[in-house]
């Protein structure tokens, strides 16, 4: 029964980890920006929830839609104001990831020194556990994690294989050439990415608040998640990024039965080492040769 | 010509697909020794892949490479460029932030590790081949110069100043001679024959049929991923076949 | 007076042995560590066990930090850097996290979260140093030696070729460069000399804690980096300067609560980052070292 109990846990915050992978796998597949700030929208969207729902106590839908449209606000924002002029001059790696991973630093400053450094959750009546077979708790909030996750995949491969733009983002994560094929303006289409990307934090964000709560430090730990899952799952394919941040959040779980919990990172960090040892292109990545 | 002992490059029966794209389909190609032979064909023929096939940087799908004799179609890059192939590339892939000198210095040094092997002999003869390529490519005045702050016929001669002394037997050269002026293009040529008379042989990519008519030994025309014809200069040039693909997609 | 800034020399001494060597993958092999602190911290605990439980003199402590980061830094960068630079970034950052863990947690070795006290002053040829000035002294030679040691191979083939691959990974290959052993090695080298920082540390100290070993330390460095200048030889030194008398600055402000100083500080790193990244990616020291202006 354990096992069952830690699959479900596994299950639930794979769900989350899915989310924050993909979105990042996304916009790093269509713009090829190595968003390491990912984690600073997540903690954005995260502490602002917190903070309308918790402390100002106005209606959770207004918390949900302010905690969308700030992540938006910051990709787009993230694009057109860091990456952007960046690329114009010199798109190299190195000045791209520094520029990201200084705002991260910048955003988990300012939300220490805003929101206080200590633990800050939310308490509903989601995250209360039901006894749902003999020695199995569930809290409503596991079934809402898969159901949200659910959702958002649907909705996005949808997005990916209908539309015209979604089209092409799927197309130039496997060949950036093909941005002219398809006739689209390149900023338009890393405006989209950007934007669907760093939405794509707020279901995740959300449920960590109301599930493990949140510490300003988040932003690094959701860094480590994202990049960890698009590597398993292979870089530049989104369905193995889901997949990564689905073994990632089991694998975490399924340790606790012989780990303390302080260990989780450790757990991610070796499975994230095992396949860069053995499996290097991930899941579903095509073999790549050294370049 | 036909002595199999003259071969020193023999590709069978190579393939490559990108996504469904046969960018390489069933090529056979022997490059001989002393000689130059070219690539023509219209853009996305192949030809480049062809290239990034036999220096290791693609593995073919299907299909031998063979050097000398031995195959070497599954070795890592930097063995087959050891063995004496050396390249230069369309985008030039110049070291950007390091000097002319640094530039072509380091591709005389193949050790891995902190020396390098064979002492001040070594050195002193690494140290020659440099002032050769400088020398026979204009670029001595500018040895300290940045490659990023060349300008572009510069940074062209640099980039076949590295292939030359990197010691290679064998230059595959991706379309050096584009976008360059006249005067250069002769410096360029008279650069590419003495060397075939020093014993190097070349395999190039070329678009410019006076180029192509002026140095080839040998043309391999490839369209859309296959080898259409090989021969003599005369032959293919003159083959309407050929000149109707070569010359309609020129004209699109 | 006189001590502390004796005592902060020292940190400066130490913070540039660890910017240095982070420039030299970071700058000259483009390689990005998010696990440079994790060295420093391996180079503190290992001397120090070293020191307490084996007896060994500087010297021979040093040696063995040196050898375990260059092992662990093995460990990492053989498999990562056989596939592509953003795994170097993925990985590094979790061993950083890892390395955390393992630091609080093994608290046989490393005293858990409390730390290691008591460590014994740095012996070296039968001298004990015991005065801060010793200190200083000691860590100028190494910060010089270890300068020295990353300018001679910086100027040698190794240089070059961490340099070729740095610009061009491809045309590195194309020209018979092996990348995987020349990132590795490089990688290795510059993990076994951050190890030295580590020692120094812990021996000047005589207390270390894993505070110190975190990742908002790699973040630091990384910022000495960037702020002094990547691919200079002395770039990372200004750099360090300027970080490790950054909170001193900041104490002149007046009406700054003394808990905000460690995130204003940091908040400033990050400014800088991307500050610099847009409108001078060199760095203030200049992007490249131009080989006549400083010969």
């Amino acid at each position: 029964m354990l096992f069952l109990q830690l699959v479900i846990n596994g299950l639930q915050l794979g769900a989350i980890y899915a989310l924050t992978a993909v979105g990042f796998s996304l916009i790093f597949g269509a713009t090829k920006v190595f968003h390491v700030a990912h984690g600073a929208a997540f903690t954005i969207a995260a502490y602002l929830f917190w903070w309308i729902f918790t402390v100002l106590h106005i209606a959770w839908p207004v918390a949900v839609l302010a905690a969308v449209v700030a992540s938006v606000v910051f990709g787009l924002a993230m694009e057109r104001f860091i990456y952007r002029p960046i690329q114009r001059h010199e798109g190299a790696f190195f000045t791209v990831f520094i520029a990201a991973f200084g705002v991260q630093i910048i955003i988990q400053n300012l939300t220490g020194s805003v929101f206080g450094r200590g633990f800050a959750s939310v308490t509903t009546s989601l995250s209360h556990s039901v006894e749902v077979l003999p020695g199995l708790f569930v809290a409503p909030i596991a079934w809402i994690s898969l159901l949200i996750a659910l959702v958002v995949f649907t909705a996005l491969s949808l997005y990916l294989s209908r539309t015209h733009t979604g089209m092409a983002m799927r197309a130039l994560s496997e060949n950036p050439d093909l941005i002219r094929v398809f006739g689209l303006d390149p900023g338009r289409v890393a405006q989209c990415a950007f934007g669907i990307g760093s939405a794509m934090v707020v279901p995740g964000a959300i449920l960590t608040s109301m599930t493990a709560g949140l510490n300003p430090a988040i932003g690094a730990h959701v860094m480590l998640i994202s990049l960890a899952a698009t590597i398993v799952g292979g870089i530049g394919s989104l369905r193995g990024a889901a997949c990564g941040g689905f073994l990632l959040g089991l694998a975490e779980n399924l340790a606790l039965w012989r780990l303390d919990p302080q260990w989780s990172e450790a757990v991610t960090f070796v499975v994230l080492f095992l396949f860069i040892i053995f499996r290097p292109s991930g899941f579903f990545g095509r073999p790549q040769a050294a370049k | 010509m036909s002595d199999q002992q003259d071969i020193l490059l023999q590709v069978t029966g190579v393939a490559k697909t990108f996504g469904g794209l046969k960018a390489v389909d069933d090529v056979t190609l022997a490059l001989r020794a002393g000689i130059v032979t070219t690539l023509v064909g219209p853009n996305g023929a192949g030809k480049t892949t062809l290239f990034n096939l036999i220096t290791g940087q693609l593995v073919p799908d299907r299909g031998e490479v063979v050097w000398l004799g031995n195959s070497i179609v599954r070795l890592p890059q930097w063995k087959i460029a050891r063995l004496g192939i050396g390249r230069t590339f369309q985008d030039l892939k110049l070291f950007s932030h390091m000097t002319v000198e640094e530039n072509v210095t380091t591709v005389t040094e193949r050790g891995s590790w902190l020396w390098q092997p064979g002492g001040a002999a070594a050195k002193a003869a690494r140290r020659s081949s440099v002032e050769a390529a400088l020398e026979a490519t204009g670029l001595k005045d500018k040895r300290h110069a940045r490659a990023i702050d060349l300008a572009f016929a510069e940074r062209k001669f640099l980039s076949l100043a590295r292939v030359m002394a990197s010691g290679a037997r064998l230059w595959l050269l991706d379309e050096p001679a584009s976008g360059l002026d006249p005067g250069s293009y002769e410096r360029f040529l008279s650069l590419l024959r003495n060397s075939v008379r020093g014993g190097v042989t070349i395999c190039i990519i070329e678009h410019n049929l006076d180029i192509v008519q002026g140095i080839s030994d040998r043309i391999a025309f490839l369209d859309q991923g296959r080898l259409l014809a090989e021969g003599e200069p005369k032959t293919i040039l003159s083959d309407p076949a050929l000149a109707a693909i070569y010359f309609g997609e020129r004209a699109a | 007076m006189e001590t502390y800034i004796i005592n902060l020399l020292v940190l400066i001494s130490i913070n540039a042995i660890l910017a240095v060597t982070l420039n030299f993958i970071l700058g000259y092999a483009g390689i990005f560590s998010i696990a440079h602190a994790l060295f420093f911290g391996v180079g503190a605990y290992a001397a120090t066990f070293a020191a307490m439980k084996l007896g060994l003199d500087f010297t021979g402590a040093t040696a063995f930090g040196m050898l375990l980061a260059a092992l662990i830094s093995l460990a990492l960068a053989l498999p990562a850097l056989r596939v592509r630079g953003e795994y170097f970034v993925a990985a590094s950052l979790g061993l950083q996290m890892l390395a955390i863990t393992v630091f609080t947690e093994w608290k046989s070795v490393t005293g858990g979260i409390g730390g290691l006290t008591n460590i014994p002053p740095a012996r070296i040829f039968g001298f004990t140093l015991t005065q801060p000035e010793h200190y200083l002294v000691l860590s100028l030679a190494c910060l010089l030696a270890i300068i020295l040691i990353i300018r001679a191979l910086v100027r040698s083939s190794f240089g070059r070729s961490l340099k070729a691959l740095r610009d061009d990974e491809a045309a590195a290959s194309a020209f018979g460069k092996n990348v995987s052993v020349i990132k590795t090695s490089a990688v290795v080298l510059s993990s076994a000399l951050a190890a030295v920082a580590g020692s120094l540390y812990a021996s000047y100290l005589s207390f270390i804690n894993v505070e110190s070993f975190v990742l908002e330390t790699s973040i630091q460095l990384m910022a000495m980096v960037i702020i002094g200048g990547t691919a200079t030889l002395f770039g990372p030194v200004v750099g360090a300067v300027l970080i490790i008398l950054l909170p001193a600055g900041l104490s002149y402000i007046p009406h700054l609560p003394a808990t905000e100083i460690g995130s204003i500080q940091q908040i400033i790193y990050g400014l800088a980052m991307v500050l610099l990244m847009i409108f001078r990616p060199g760095g203030l020291w200049g992007f490249q070292e131009n080989p006549k202006a400083h010969a």
